[in-house]
């Protein structure tokens, strides 16, 4: 139940129970609000029964030869076809924004940018390689600071909130990573997503690539209306991965939020911008 | 085909973190590397918490075992640690206060040694920071182990020719107490558990726990409130912040304002010496955590302790006063014992019978499997005294007496469950992090 649909039932059932029953049933009282429809990606059907994807942007789709609708892709499948239809909407949208890793890490690692031969294609096949959290990230070895001995541990100043110690900032930055940490498992795995074609969210954004967490809430076209970066996974998730949409608090869903965010920290946050 | 750019920097810049984790351990302190944990136990929380150079080696370890269980080391050969810490009932006595040498009752509950490892400090108090000061204390003191002092335990050690023989093969020299403190705390640095039910249920078996044992771990999250001093997650799973606090339980049996006013009198006035004395041997030692710190908003505060085998290392708090879980619910169900230095977050929780029933079975699902028939064995036996609840006051609890506040939202578990809130949820399966 949405607040929205709360605030117009509770108050409702308030009525009828002081006697208001005729308030309550008068065609003047309010249907509860539906939630509206997200528009969806109405992919164009293939003559010969083959798999067809479709692209977050909601328009660009593409046949998967060999495959049949209804069939799982391998990972190295999946990887193959989302490259194709990556490159298909960079030549539809040759001036499109970007984001191609982030932007710390570029940072990071300016050999790395710069490479002027292309870096070996992974193998598709395999699970995902790659930190969890990235360079510059927060992580139990990066950014928190360093576990005192046990003394400092054994300050506790007499304030029963507020006295943490170092020993425990390290166990929050410790937990902090776990949540990415599986974040990134669920991020880069069509199953835990619950697709149906094998595709999973690192195909189109490599290490979160292009995800710009820090830009919502934003109006998102796809979905003709403000969307949360949830939304927009979700869609994601409905879309180009086809599984089922998580819920709000889902582990998964808080996980991958998690990943994302820890994928462009240092970002200025800027809701709202294209 | 071409690669989108994107996954050829991302790529490259995986290799080069890859290379820089290899390379480059993390800054300043080295991390040992742990044993292999059962699930439950957290590797990250290992490495935080030994020392390094006082990874627990097996030679160490077996003549740690030894002097745990040597009575030789108390003054007239009755008393071991073992006494107060019996591995077979999770490393207590079982009794509300322990018993030293001549039947010398001490004035607090024996700890569990189980993770007693992870701890940030030791005893109730906290007054050592390792487990190595933990172990000598113990020993010295007149109500427990009752030596007159370090060179004397020394000497009684050295006069036994097996020891002799060990300590040199383990050390490389004569016995001395640090040595013995440092295979005691070795031995104590194995006792790590965990493979409790519910660490089957969080890492994916849902089936693990029974209904009302998920019941009981919403609440526990929810509106019990436990988990804002018991907190766990999956790199410090021991549901304990491991601070101090004063939850009434010293109020419940004495004037505790005029023995925390004369407590204050005394540590502003006296000498160290007096302080210690105080600690162990007076009616004094009920301001707890204030001896330690001589500051005046810790009177009357505790560590908050484990709870993993919680179940089976009763009864409860730091004088051992609650014989049963239920009576643990019943004292936070009405908020604790009022007093001036109440911990803060203290306050009534409204908790319904049925809702007692559910965070006592989730409790007792956090016992390690190896403790299986003891744990039956301690449900049964506090269940059959569920009837006899000297702490429970359910006008307080309930709002209809006393003036303890009103209930944060009882949430609807059916819509959302706080116990998936964190990364201890229960459907994401999180494995510890292993460190490399």
């Amino acid at each position: 139940m949405t607040l929205r649909m709360k605030l117009l039932v509770v108050p409702c059932a308030a009525l009828s129970f002081a006697g208001g029953v005729a308030l309550a049933t008068s065609p003047q009282s309010k249907p509860a609000a539906k939630a509206e429809a997200l528009p969806q990606h109405v992919l164009p059907p293939s003559k010969d029964g083959n798999l067809v994807l479709g692209l977050c942007d909601g328009e660009t789709s593409m046949e998967v030869p060999g495959v049949k609708e209804g069939q799982k892709l391998t990972r190295a499948q999946a990887f193959a076809a989302t490259s194709k239809l990556m490159e298909d909407w960079r030549q539809k949208n040759p001036d499109a924004n970007w984001d191609d890793a982030p932007v710390l890490a570029q940072a990071t690692a300016p050999d790395a940018k710069k490479s002027p031969t292309p870096a070996p294609q992974p193998n598709p096949g395999s699970r995902p390689a790659g930190g969890d959290v990235r360079e510059g990230g927060v992580g139990a070895q990066t950014d928190a600071k360093q576990v005192p001995q046990q003394q400092k541990a054994n300050v506790q100043t007499g304030h029963t909130y507020g006295a943490f110690s170092e020993r425990d900032e390290r166990i929050w930055a410790d937990s902090t990573q776990a949540f990415v940490k599986e974040g990134h498992r669920v991020f880069h795995d069509a199953d835990a997503l619950g697709g149906t074609v094998g595709v999973s969210c690192d195909m189109c954004h490599p290490d979160a690539a292009n995800t710009h967490p820090e830009t919502y809430p934003k109006y998102q076209v796809q979905l003709g209306r403000v969307a949360l970066l949830r939304d927009m996974i979700n869609w994601c998730i409905e879309n180009p991965v086809r599984g089922k949409p998580l819920a709000d608090g889902d582990p998964k869903m808080r996980a991958m939020e998690a990943y994302i965010y820890a994928q462009r920290k240092g970002v200025k946050l800027e809701y709202g911008k294209h | 085909m071409r690669l989108p750019s994107g996954v050829v920097t991302v790529l490259a810049v995986v290799l080069h973190s890859g290379v820089g984790l290899a390379a480059s351990p993390p800054s300043g302190q080295t991390l040992a590397t742990p044993p292999k944990l059962p699930p439950g136990v957290s590797a990250t929380l290992w490495g935080l918490s030994v020392p390094p150079g006082s990874e627990p080696t097996p030679e160490k370890v077996a003549l740690g075992e030894k002097l745990f269980r040597e009575k030789r080391l108390s003054v007239d050969n009755t008393v071991a640690c073992m006494t107060c810490h019996e591995p077979e009932l999770g490393f207590t006595d079982g009794k509300p206060l322990s018993e030293g040498v001549r039947q010398q009752k001490v004035t607090r509950n024996s700890p569990t040694v189980l993770n007693a490892l992870f701890n940030a400090t030791q005893f109730w108090d906290g007054r050592t920071g390792t487990l190595e000061d933990q172990a000598k204390l113990p020993i010295l003191n007149p109500r427990e182990m009752g030596m007159p002092d370090a060179d004397a335990v020394v000497r009684k050690v050295r006069g036994i020719p097996e020891y002799v023989t060990e300590f040199r093969q383990v050390f490389g020299r004569e016995v001395n107490y640090d040595d013995l403190a440092a295979a005691i705390a070795a031995f104590e640095r194995t006792q790590y558990s965990g493979n409790a039910r519910f660490d089957q249920f969080i890492t994916g078996d849902s089936k693990a726990l029974t209904a009302s044992e998920k019941n009981g771990w919403a609440l526990f999250n929810g509106k019990a409130r436990c988990n804002s001093c018991h907190a766990g997650n999956a790199v410090s799973p021991l549901f304990s912040d491991q601070k101090f606090h004063n939850i009434g339980v010293a109020a419940h049996k004495q004037d505790f304002v005029t023995l925390a006013r004369k407590g204050v009198q005394v540590v502003r006035t006296g000498d160290e010496k007096q302080i210690d004395e105080l600690a162990l041997n007076s009616e004094f030692s009920e301001l707890g955590r204030f001896l330690v710190t001589k500051q005046e908003n810790d009177v009357g505060s505790f560590k908050t302790p484990t709870l993993r085998n919680v179940g089976i290392t009763g009864p409860y708090m730091h004088d051992g006063s609650l014989p049963t879980l239920w009576d643990v619910m019943d004292h936070y169900n009405k908020g604790g014992v009022a007093n001036p230095y109440l911990d803060g977050g203290m306050q009534r929780l409204g908790l319904t019978e049925p809702e007692i029933d559910d965070l006592v079975a989730f409790l007792f699902a956090l016992t390690d499997t190896k403790f299986d028939a003891l744990n039956k064995e301690q449900l049964a036996k506090q269940r059959a005294r569920k009837n006899t609840r000297p702490e429970r006051d359910t006008a307080i609890a309930m709002g209809k007496k006393g003036n303890l506040g009103d209930l944060a939202p009882n949430p609807d578990l059916a819509v959302k469950n706080p116990a998936d809130l964190g990364i201890y949820g229960d459907v994401t399966p999180v494995t510890t992090t292993q460190r490399k």
